[in-house]
């Protein structure tokens, strides 16, 4: 472990020694990738973080989504979310191998947390746990309806809430009003 | 002259006052709350959120409109 964490060293000063960063990706691959390519690319990128010391904490599959924009000409994604600790490289070379995989479309890290002490951190990740998350969306045609269906009942009640509030301000302005 | 603008004071917030709310990127159903239908950020002046809360709103609706959960503009 500690030859691990001295490969995935923040540069920083900052930074407490012997400590990670934990960051959080989200990315979307495109509608029609297969569960062999999402676990082909959940393993390279696992070899990715096994060389560069980081560790991976956390792997989400959301499904597919309509997208709000068309990205590269597709409408619908499936989103991934990762979680993981590293050091100051982590994440130049994981968005690098993001870039040159053809089935992501589009990736966004955040970091999350400074110094954290990379023992620390269980991690969820198990064979199992892969396996599930490369299951992709349903083949075409049973659940994406369900999905797409979901994605405009969202739309409809946000804008709803975007809408009564408004109102309440307005009400609110005339009370005032006739209180003067 | 009278001045018909909202007091300050005494706008209704449109985030309750939930200290364990937390405003993320990734929850893009709370954010097209703070969305106009056009899809701008609502300002906080009509919102009456705090400086705080607008912040962390306007950042966590850039960031879920890079990854498509919000759109840019609304035709």
């Amino acid at each position: 472990m500690s030859e691990a964490v001295a490969l995935g060293q923040v540069h920083s000063v900052g930074t407490r020694r012997g400590t990670q960063r934990e960051y959080e990706t989200v990315m979307i691959l495109r509608p029609n990738v297969n569960k062999p390519m999402i676990l082909e690319l959940v393993r390279k990128i696992e070899g990715v973080f096994k060389s560069h010391g980081a560790r991976l904490l956390k792997i989400e599959n959301w499904g597919l989504r309509t997208l709000a924009y068309p990205v590269k000409r597709n409408k619908t994604g499936i989103y991934m979310y990762w979680q993981f600790i590293g050091g100051s490289e982590i994440v130049r070379e994981f968005e690098r191998n993001l870039s040159i995989t053809d089935s992501v479309i589009r990736y966004y890290t955040v970091k999350i947390d400074d110094d954290v002490d990379p023992t620390a951190r269980p991690s969820e990740i198990t064979e199992d746990l892969l396996d599930a998350v490369s299951e992709p969306p349903p083949e075409p045609e049973p659940e994406p309806e369900p999905a797409a269906e979901e994605a405009t009942e969202g739309e409809s009640t946000g804008e709803e809430q975007a809408e009564a509030p408004a109102e309440a301000t307005e009400n609110t302005a005339d009370k005032k009003e006739e209180a003067k | 002259m009278s001045d018909d603008r909202p007091n300050r004071r005494n706008r209704a917030s449109m985030l309750a006052n939930d200290k364990t709310l937390v405003i993320d990127y990734k929850n893009p159903q709370l954010l097209k709350a703070f969305l106009t239908d056009r899809g701008k950020i609502v300002p906080s002046r009509i919102s009456g959120v705090n400086a705080r809360q607008q912040r962390n709103i306007t950042r966590a609706i850039k960031r879920a409109r890079m990854l498509a959960l919000l759109p840019y503009t609304v035709q």
